[in-house]
């Protein structure tokens, strides 16, 4: 029944002259279909990953010691000011490679990491650096005077940071972190560059096949929205749960 | 105050600051090595070869940035037509520039250049004349769209940040609506614009290493070619840190930039 609803979808959209013949091949509809999961797992890895980045990127640069900030400082820096291509290429092509070869060297075996993990190492220590600094500014943004008013009250250095300054920090950083997080989504668009086979790659695939290249990127564009949207929808929920009487809006 | 006495030591005066600056030390430190290798004979083959293969992984970069000269000229004046657009008092004229703003903010940046370069022809018949409509200028709309959409939210911003008293006190000055637009808001906006505009340019030129994929020859194109060409574990690993160095010593002072521009605005 729902093989009569596809076919019937896809003459309906052939009259408006869109081409979706491919749903109607197994074979090419279950590769698409996998590589919608493949960008949604990419996602679903990327975005914590990121953020334990971030977390600890940002400790280390409010940490206030100079032998801990001064290289997190250049790693932001390097990250911030190059391509996430090249950096995939320096990880995959580079490091994958020499890894791969010290472990023959070794006779440990094939290499454990591949392309998909490769993607999701990079996009995250990539994005974990934006979010670092979102993080940094928000840390920043906590006033001086709530935090000599706790001082006051007997906080502790520890419980100053746990109760008064992360708590606030966080809901400052919130609307940057979640812009960073959209950014993310659409970022493993990149993944496409090594072949590992999520939507965009599979895309590739089939209209090289078909030549129907705009509908697929209708496909692509709906994804990528409906990710990009329910991340910013998410952003919005935990805005309001979040939300502090007398602070920001 | 304990802030005053330590202020000293977190802002030295600018020349030393330059001086002690980690990324003017390590190229000081790397062309001192490079001048001892080529003094001594001892140059590692993978840095010969590198040597040779710049002037063409320089030509690579010089293609890069003309596309992003390019996309972000043509994007900015689309996005401030764009932007004037998401201000304008029609309702339905501000819901459809609101939707080329969302649909291009959105959409990840290499979809975009995939959906030029595939879909437009790869030439235009104009008349009787037939131009060629080559890659890279496919790449250069592919990055303009997004461009022009970050332009136009770049520039609502800053005019909705000019404050409406400023508006109301022009007025009852005399001023006329373009007047004021004109003599007062603009030239405060565009100062507002430069920072978050750089910031925009830093972030199109690396869009630009993306253009490798759809075939354009630019300097990650040439990187692959010179590692293929070359086949040696060394220089592979070599010339894909140059490139990561190139596009860093490009990017990084328009960084700086940005900054030092972002914190004279603050002190105003």
């Amino acid at each position: 029944m729902s093989d009569s609803l596809l076919v019937q979808g896809v003459q309906a959209l052939k009259a408006l002259g869109l081409n979706y013949a491919f749903m109607l091949d197994d074979m090419e509809r279950q590769a698409f279909v996998r590589g919608l999961g493949v960008t949604l797992q990419l996602c679903l890895l990327t975005i914590p990953g990121s953020l334990a980045v971030g977390v600890l990127l940002a400790a280390l640069l409010a940490s206030g010691r100079a032998w801990l900030a001064a290289p997190a400082r250049a790693v932001v820096e390097v990250t911030r000011n190059t391509p996430t291509l090249v950096q995939l290429y320096c990880a995959f092509l580079v490091l994958n490679m020499l890894i791969t070869q010290q472990l023959r060297d070794w006779g440990a075996g094939p290499n454990p990491l591949t392309p998909f993990i490769w993607v999701v190492i990079v996009v995250s220590l990539h994005k974990g650096v934006f979010h670092a600094e979102a993080l940094r500014a928000g840390i920043e943004s906590v006033p001086q005077a709530t935090l000599e008013a706790a001082r006051s009250l007997g906080f502790s250095r520890r419980q100053l940071l746990a109760r008064v300054q992360l708590p606030l920090a966080v809901r400052f950083a919130l609307p940057s972190l979640v812009n960073n997080l959209v950014d993310l989504v659409k970022m493993t668009a990149v993944a496409s560059a090594i072949a590992v086979g999520d939507v965009t790659y599979q895309s590739i695939m089939i209209w090289s096949q078909r030549d129907n290249v705009l509908e697929l990127l209708l496909l692509i564009l709906l994804w990528f929205g409906l990710l990009t949207g329910l991340v910013s929808l998410a952003g919005r929920w935990l805005e309001q749960r979040m939300r502090m009487p007398g602070y920001g809006q | 105050m304990a802030n005053d006495a330590a202020l000293p030591a977190i802002a030295p005066p600018w020349r030393f600051g330059l001086a002690r600056s980690p990324w003017l030390l390590a190229g000081l430190a790397s062309l001192a090595l490079l001048a001892f290798w080529s003094a001594t004979g001892t140059t590692p083959q993978a840095v010969a070869l590198l040597w040779k293969w710049l002037p063409a992984l320089l030509r690579g970069l010089w293609v890069n940035i003309e596309i992003s000269v390019l996309a972000v000229a043509l994007g900015t004046i689309v996005g401030l037509v764009v932007g004037a657009l998401l201000l304008s008092p029609a309702a339905l004229v501000r819901r459809i520039a609101r939707l080329y703003v969302q649909a291009f903010r959105n959409v990840p940046l290499l979809v975009l250049i995939y959906f030029t370069t595939y879909v437009f022809p790869f030439e235009v018949q104009l008349w009787q004349w037939r131009f060629p409509f080559p890659d890279w200028l496919k790449v250069v709309l592919g990055l303009a769209l997004p461009t022009s959409a970050n332009v136009a939210e770049i520039f609502r911003g800053a005019i909705q940040s000019i404050p409406s008293a400023q508006w109301e006190a022009a007025q009852s000055l005399a001023f006329r609506r373009r007047q004021v637009l004109r003599l007062i808001v603009l030239p405060q906006c565009l100062r507002r614009m430069l920072p978050p505009w750089m910031n925009l340019y830093a972030s199109i030129t690396m869009s630009t290493s993306l253009a490798s994929l759809v075939g354009v020859h630019d300097v990650v194109d040439m990187a692959q070619i010179a590692s293929n060409t070359v086949v040696r574990t060394d220089f592979t690993i070599l010339v894909y840190f140059t490139l990561l160095a190139l596009f860093f010593a490009y990017c990084y002072p328009i960084a700086r930039a940005t900054r030092a521009l972002e914190r004279r605005h603050e002190r105003h």
